[in-house]
């Protein structure tokens, strides 16, 4: 959504960014080599899971040269995806806000600029220009870029471009930064970044070489891909003055009506011209001619208009509990773990859906306290778990009670939660804690409250099936011992009487069988 | 040449008796595990609860409730294994002609288990029983189960039991003078049932408590001099003690008296000979001596009483002497002692009541110290005389 682009009027959206890269996360050499491989990483993820392609990602950090604020770093991110046409390629790494259409579309980052703010960044601090190299699905040749961008003028510029054959057939694109960065106070960001995209992409393969020349590699345990998200209309209830403001401007050429029925989802021509005649605007305006006061009206009307179906959820990726748990299980090794997709629900016109899932025991650490992982539109939020709504509904006194699930703490359990919507409610510009949205709260806890019934019934029948292993190994120890006695009375073998007592042992257990009694008695 | 060849025939019969005896009752659980049944075992229960007295009979008993121990129930199934372990000591000791003590039965049985624990599969080590009181109660259990006597087992016991007096039995093959024993005395051995009463030449049985009094009496002549059975339980009587007073009691016909120390502890020792004990109800039966009499020492013979219009045997100045101040346990176990059935007698009411009242108690060596004449030559003939006893 390309809602920002109003704001910048007057300066380029390059300057802009330049001047307030904090606001992406590029405050810091610490904080902006982790920005940088977490932006690429979400790109590359973008352009393969989006198209059906089973995600591969290559992310490499090499140290080049130490200097005074940190080093220089080698960030190579290549991925299997699509591969953007050369054509856009530019545009696409180095022109802050190039979109063109007022659709929303749930993606991992929230205005498509994420790349480009590494690779502006990158230039900046080093002077250094951005490598990308593309190949298209089914194209004969490889192209390589080298981009730079013109910050006053929010220009690509092509320093260089040479073309390649694909000799091995492959698609994709790998994009190539040198950039100053902190490996020392970054390495654990971008560590457990990794590990936590990891746990809701199960079906990606992603390989890591740190700068220390360390590798670790994610293996793909699940073929199975989230439905792609895609594009869909904004809700009237959803809508904003901002908003409103931009896509009039698109289409102002257009009669209002027509404009109304094609900009917004659930409105018809019947439902347009009931929306004009409350908001007193005549039906022959065109898009462009509306005042500001008139806006204002029609946002408000709109807002407000009851008879129209809610916003559809069917454009939501969502990950569905098999890729969830596959993730929760390929990371942690619980020995159990369940998780559940909630129905779409709507709060401020917005579609979204929660999903919730948990991991308990094996070789998941014990804590005092559940670990949590939070994501929003499949990406991680690392930071700032205290302000998030996922901290409220597990507040320690007025939330819920895990007692009442017969998880007692100290326990071994992760907690994922995930929120996708085509607007994450983030709380400041950090992205990295969902503000406490009444709706998104009592999903989130219906959710929670329903995984955790499901590890409820588990522990309770593995605490049965516990004790029946202990009540049988309690009473098979004596079996032996039992045996002779009767053999001394009786003369009869006692392996006999010992398989028999174990059969009739066995015979009474439900969940549990001792197969021998060699591997009871000693 | 095997330890059994030494043994006599009487000892042969208990032996093949007990056996048999213990191959049946067991052989159910062997059944039961062979055609694919829990096995279990059905067993009076051996509680407070589960004693009632029979004042008819004048016995302690246990009473009909029963209990199952079966193996599969995991609360059960170590008691389960114990026991038939016992069992099968004892038929193995039986049918080798050994004579065990309960302290060889634990030593027997005793050994660890080594057994993997899961899901941990950590390793355990447990013991078949750790205390001597696991194997001595599964040997209870057995005796109920059984109703065979450990003495039928020709299981030995430490027994303190002796007595001296005109008397010749059959122990093992020899014959023994028990008016032949010097300043010694014969102990009772713990098969009382394999001795055989050859001659006796004596009009009453007296049993006393405590064992110096009994050499006292014994070294003065006493037995001779009144012709009676002396015997001394030294303390709480054993099942040897007892079952020896009660063949004498009932095949000799001897009248009984028994004297303890004046306090409840004292009275409770007489009602162990005379009703059983609450411990060993299963085998009032065998050892009880429903008509046997309590001759002192009462409270009414320190103290007298007008109710009774009994003069007391000692003066003011002697009682001041020799009684004792009772402690709150002995109050404590008198209170416990007149709610006992057997003991609602109204002549065993005064008694108590007169104890509870004074708080003092009395030892019977207290009298041996007014002197050994008055003991022998007044106190005891003057009570039997005048039939100063309670029944």
């Amino acid at each position: 959504m390309a809602v920002v682009e109003e704001n910048f009027k007057s300066i380029s959206p390059a300057e802009f960014f330049y001047k307030n890269k904090e606001i992406a996360g590029f405050s810091n050499p610490a904080r902006a080599l982790y920005q940088t491989v977490r932006e690429l990483v979400e790109n590359s993820l973008d352009a393969t899971e989006n198209h059906g392609i089973l995600p591969t990602i290559k992310v490499s950090i090499r140290e080049l040269e130490v200097v005074p604020e940190g080093a220089y770093y080698e960030v190579v991110v290549e991925d299997n995806g699509i591969g953007i046409p050369p054509k856009y390629v530019p545009q696409a790494f180095a022109q802050l806000l190039f979109s063109s259409k007022y659709v929303l579309r749930q993606s991992r980052g929230m205005f498509g600029l994420g790349a480009k703010m590494a690779v502006l960044y990158a230039q900046i601090t080093t002077g250094q220009p951005a490598e990308v190299i593309v190949s298209p699905i089914r194209s004969k040749h490889v192209y390589s870029f080298k981009l730079k961008i013109d910050i006053k003028e929010n220009k690509p510029v092509v320093l260089g471009f040479t073309t390649t054959s694909n000799i091995l057939g492959g698609h994709g694109t790998i994009v190539k930064l040198v950039t100053i960065g902190d490996w020392t106070r970054s390495r654990q960001r971008i560590y457990e970044y990794l590990k936590r995209t990891a746990v809701v992409a199960p079906y990606a393969e992603i390989v890591f070489r740190d700068p220390e020349g360390n590798y670790l590699l994610f293996e793909r345990s699940i073929e199975k891909l989230p439905p792609p998200a895609r594009e869909a209309l904004p809700h009237p209830h959803g809508i904003d003055l901002e908003t409103m403001r931009s896509i009039l401007k698109s289409i102002s050429d257009k009669p209002v009506v027509e404009g109304l029925v094609e900009s917004f989802q659930g409105v018809g021509r019947t439902t347009a011209l009931r929306i004009l005649e409350e908001a007193r605007i005549g039906v022959e305006k065109r898009a462009g001619e509306l005042s500001e006061p008139e806006i204002e009206t029609l946002v408000r009307v709109m807002k407000n208009y009851r008879d129209i179906k809610p916003p559809r959820a069917d454009h939501l990726s969502y990950l569905g509990k098999e890729i969830i748990v596959a993730g929760l299980k390929k990371i942690f090794e619980p020995e159990f773990a369940t998780a559940i997709s909630r129905k779409p629900s709507v709060y401020e016109g917005q579609a979204f859906i929660v999903e919730v899932g948990v991991a308990y025991g094996g070789k998941v650490p014990v804590a005092e306290k559940p670990l949590i992982l939070r994501y929003a539109n499949k990406i991680p939020l690392l930071y700032d778990e205290g302000s998030d709504v996922v901290y409220k509904v597990l507040d320690e006194k007025k939330g819920i009670d895990f007692k009442v699930y017969e998880v007692e703490f100290p326990a071994p359990l992760v907690i994922l939660t995930h929120i996708c919507s085509t607007k994450i409610p983030y709380r400041g510009v950090g992205k990295e804690a969902v503000a406490d949205v009444p709706e998104i709260e009592s999903e989130i806890e219906s959710a929670l409250r329903e995984v955790l019934r499901e590890l409820r019934s588990y522990v309770l029948q593995k605490r049965r099936e516990l004790e029946e292993i202990e009540k049988a190994v309690a009473i098979a120890k004596y079996i032996p011992e039992v045996a002779e006695s009767l053999s001394r009375m009786y003369r009869v073998n006692p392996q006999e009487i010992s398989v028999k007592l174990l059969d009739l042992l066995n015979s009474r257990m439900k969940s549990f069988k001792i197969g021998s009694l060699s591997s009871i008695v000693m | 040449m095997s330890v059994s060849s030494y043994s006599s025939k009487v000892d042969v019969k208990a032996r093949e008796a007990a056996l048999k005896v213990l191959y049946e009752k067991f052989y159910a659980v062997l059944e039961k595990i062979l055609s694919g049944e829990p096995p279990k075992l059905v067993i009076k229960k051996r509680t407070l609860s589960n004693t009632i007295y029979e004042p008819e009979r004048k016995l302690l008993l246990l009473g009909e409730s029963v209990f199952e121990r079966s193996f599969l129930d995991v609360r059960e199934a170590k008691k389960f294994m114990q026991t038939l372990l016992m069992a099968s000591i004892i038929y193995e000791a039986l049918s080798n002609g050994e004579y065990p003590t309960i302290r060889d039965l634990y030593y027997r049985g005793k050994h660890t288990i080594r057994y993997r624990k899961l899901p941990s599969k950590s390793v355990g080590e447990e013991n078949t029983w750790d205390e001597q009181a696991e194997s001595d109660s599964v040997l209870r259990d057995i005796e109920v189960f059984t109703n065979v006597l450990r003495e039928e087992m020709l299981i030995l016991s430490k027994e303190k039991g002796k007595v001296v007096g005109n008397l010749k039995i059959r122990s093992g093959d020899d014959v023994i003078d028990l008016s032949k024993m010097g300043h010694g005395a014969y102990s009772i051995e713990p098969t009382p049932d394999l001795i055989d009463f050859i001659e006796v030449d004596a009009e009453y049985v007296l049993v006393i408590e405590k064992d110096a009094v009994f050499q006292q009496l014994h070294r003065a002549g006493f037995w001779r001099k009144y012709r009676a059975v002396l015997i001394t339980s030294a303390g709480q009587p054993d099942r040897a003690t007892r079952r020896f007073v009660r063949r004498l009691n009932e095949e000799l016909k001897l009248p009984t008296y028994v004297i303890s120390d004046s306090d409840p502890y004292g009275f409770y020792i007489y009602s162990v000979f005379k009703t059983g004990s609450i411990t060993l109800s299963y085998e009032s039966e065998r050892l009880a001596i429903p008509n046997a009499r309590f001759l002192g020492v009462m409270m009414t013979d320190i103290f007298g009483s007008s109710k009774l219009n009994k003069k007391p045997y000692l003066t003011e100045s002697e009682r001041k002497n020799f009684i004792i101040r009772a402690k709150e346990r002995d109050i404590k176990r008198a209170k416990e002692l007149k709610e006992y059935p057997w003991f609602k007698s109204e002549r065993w009411q005064v008694e108590l009541d007169e104890f509870l009242e004074r708080r003092v108690k009395l030892e019977i060596e207290a009298l041996a110290g007014k002197g050994l004449k008055f003991l022998a030559d007044k106190y005891i003939p003057d009570k039997i005389s005048v039939g100063d006893w309670i029944e």
